[in-house]
């Protein structure tokens, strides 16, 4: 990979990135905010606690690993140009 | 007088911490003979994907993850928590927007600290200087304040005195950054990250023990305090708090120089790709804990807070001591210890390398004077036990204005490097004009602020300050000059190729 095709795929991470933390702020508002009136509970644990905290925790790791999956990418860090 | 029992776990363990450090000196004395600036303040562009993880974890969780944090949960409830886990997105966040580029960059112009990547993008001595200002001041700001959080705990857990407690692990870990360098101090971070999850293990199973399980407590507080299981906890947890939590402790946190610089540091991208995912789930997974143990706590302090000394710093503190035996507690009590050696060891580190790297070593370039390895070796060492031997001595006695730096830190923090940096790494117009107009201009307006206590629709002064920065940062870049191509090139390879 050259220099500059170095970076372009570092700004498509760097824009994917931007796109994992939107979700997970919608995650986390859907999860917690969306399910405060459900009578729902666990262990006398309101549903939303669980959806927006651990819910959001699991779903911030599943963002990670498609980021880290199908987004970025590998390559040499050092300055080899055109190889 | 307090039990020896109580002591000893500690003393093991901020022991080990200085054989660690004494170790990686040891290993590493081959590279820093022959360039000791690249191996002391950035580790040789070397770290694997868990230490990564782990030291960018702990740096970032502090005393009060241990303390204030579940302190506050204890008071609100499940609020604090649904509002504590945004921070699950701090590791992945810097990593994955600024990692890469960072580390391409910091390669090709052999920049070993961030405010290298910042004078050499703008051109500016006067920006790095003041960024180095910045740095110093907030960092001995938060510093004194962490010693401070951990010895008051230290003395309420163990009975030992206040002055006691912070010789111990504020001498140590004063030494153990000094000897170790960015390689010792990202090393015993990730043992201290380790340490944290124990002693948060050890006491969620005490205090469920102690509480009668997690179902009974659950029960009493359904029955008694049924605003803890509000989001909103009857109006203590307002909607505002939400969205500054989300910008403060969240988003902004990006530009913290103490997370950018873990950027610089790594060895390859498999390293930053496992170091997302284990950050990832370490943080969250210590937030979560940390946090849960305060809110049901409840269970076990059932009285008001004015039963326990009006403040909720005294709640994990007396939770410790209510649940476990002395052994355990001394062996708990590691946790909170290690999330604040581990935090002050990166800041004092980072804080010498603005000193020496940044402004010594730079004065000294332009001065063309040659300074020999030996001589900044000699002068790194130096900077870095002086820096901690200060904060250790004002932590004894801290004056109030400490209070107030350390208030302001983090947001100013923040509000200082955000745009500096967002900017200058993926927008080629950015200049130098704007940079420095944004900085100055964005912190001035965020103490001040945060001194007259002047908010914008009750959200957290940080908006003000990120917004005043963006504001003249875009004010400043149409009116001052385009940066030269050739710095652009090595920055942006991808628009300016030859």
């Amino acid at each position: 990979m050259k220099r500059s095709e170095k970076f372009v795929q570092a700004n498509r991470e760097a824009k994917a990135t931007w796109i994992a933390l939107a979700l997970v702020i919608l995650f986390w508002y859907a999860a917690g905010f969306g399910l405060e009136n459900s009578a729902l509970e666990f262990f006398h644990t309101p549903i939303w606690v669980l959806g927006g905290c651990i819910g959001t925790w699991l779903f911030s790791i599943l963002v990670c690993w498609v980021l880290i999956k199908f987004v970025f990418m590998d390559f040499d860090l050092e300055d080899g140009e055109d190889k | 007088m307090g039990n020896w029992v109580n002591l000893l776990p500690v003393f093991c363990f901020l022991m080990f911490m200085l054989g660690v450090s004494f170790y990686i000196q040891y290993a590493s004395r081959k590279e820093r003979s022959t360039n000791f600036a690249r191996d002391y303040f950035i580790g040789g562009y070397s770290l694997g994907g868990f230490v990564l993880a782990m030291t960018t974890v702990a740096t970032y969780s502090s005393v009060s993850t241990f303390v204030g944090g579940p302190g506050m949960a204890w008071l609100v409830g499940y609020g604090w928590l649904y509002m504590a886990i945004v921070q699950v997105v701090v590791v992945f966040l810097v990593l994955g927007v600024f990692g890469k580029k960072i580390s391409m960059i910091s390669r090709k112009i052999n920049a070993i600290t961030v405010i290298d990547v910042i004078r050499s993008r703008y051109q500016s001595d006067f920006l790095a200087n003041m960024s180095a200002l910045f740095i110093v001041l907030f960092f001995c700001g938060t510093m004194v304040a962490q010693f401070v959080g951990a010895a008051k705990l230290f003395e309420a857990v163990t009975g030992f005195s206040y002055l006691t407690g912070l010789t111990l692990f504020g001498l140590i870990v004063v030494f153990y950054t000094t000897v170790g360098g960015f390689k010792g101090v990202a090393v015993t971070d990730a043992i201290c990250a380790i340490a944290m999850l124990v002693g948060l293990g050890i006491l969620f199973t005490s205090m469920l023990n102690a509480g009668g399980g997690y179902d009974k407590i659950m029960e009493y507080i359904s029955t008694n305090h049924h605003d803890m299981l509000e989001p909103l906890s009857q109006g203590k947890m307002p909607v505002s708090l939400y969205i500054s939590q989300w910008l403060l402790v969240g988003i902004c946190t990006l530009a913290l120089p103490q997370s950018v610089v873990r950027g610089i540091s790594f060895k390859d991208t498999k390293a930053l790709h496992k170091a997302m995912l284990i950050g990832t789930i370490t943080i969250g997974a210590m937030t979560l804990v940390a946090t849960w143990i305060g809110v049901l706590s409840k269970g076990i302090l059932m009285e008001d807070l004015t039963a326990y000394g009006n403040s909720v710093d005294n709640i994990t503190p007396l939770t410790i001591v209510k649940t476990m035996g002395p052994l355990w507690a001394g062996i708990t009590i590691i946790g909170p210890i290690a999330a604040t050696v581990s935090t002050v060891s990166s800041l004092l580190l980072s804080s010498s390398s603005s000193i020496i790297k940044d402004v010594y070593m730079r004065e000294m370039e332009k001065r063309n004077v040659e300074v020999s390895n030996d001589k900044i070796k000699n002068l790194s060492m130096l900077a870095t036990v002086v820096l901690g031997l200060i904060v250790y001595v004002v932590a004894i006695a801290p004056p109030s204005v400490i209070w107030q730096i350390n208030m302001f830190a983090f947001g100013g923090l923040e509000t200082a490097f955000f745009w500096v940096m967002l900017f200058g790494l993926f927008w080629p117009r950015a200049n130098r004009t704007g940079a420095i107009m944004a900085m100055l201009g964005g912190v001035v307006c965020y103490c001040a602020c945060m001194a007259l206590k002047i908010k914008v629709l009750d959200l957290h002064q940080i908006v003000i300050g990120i917004g005043v920065s963006l504001v003249l940062f875009l004010i400043g870049t149409y009116m001052g000059k385009g940066t030269d191509e050739k710095v652009l090139r090595v920055f942006f390879p991808e628009r300016y190729s030859d």
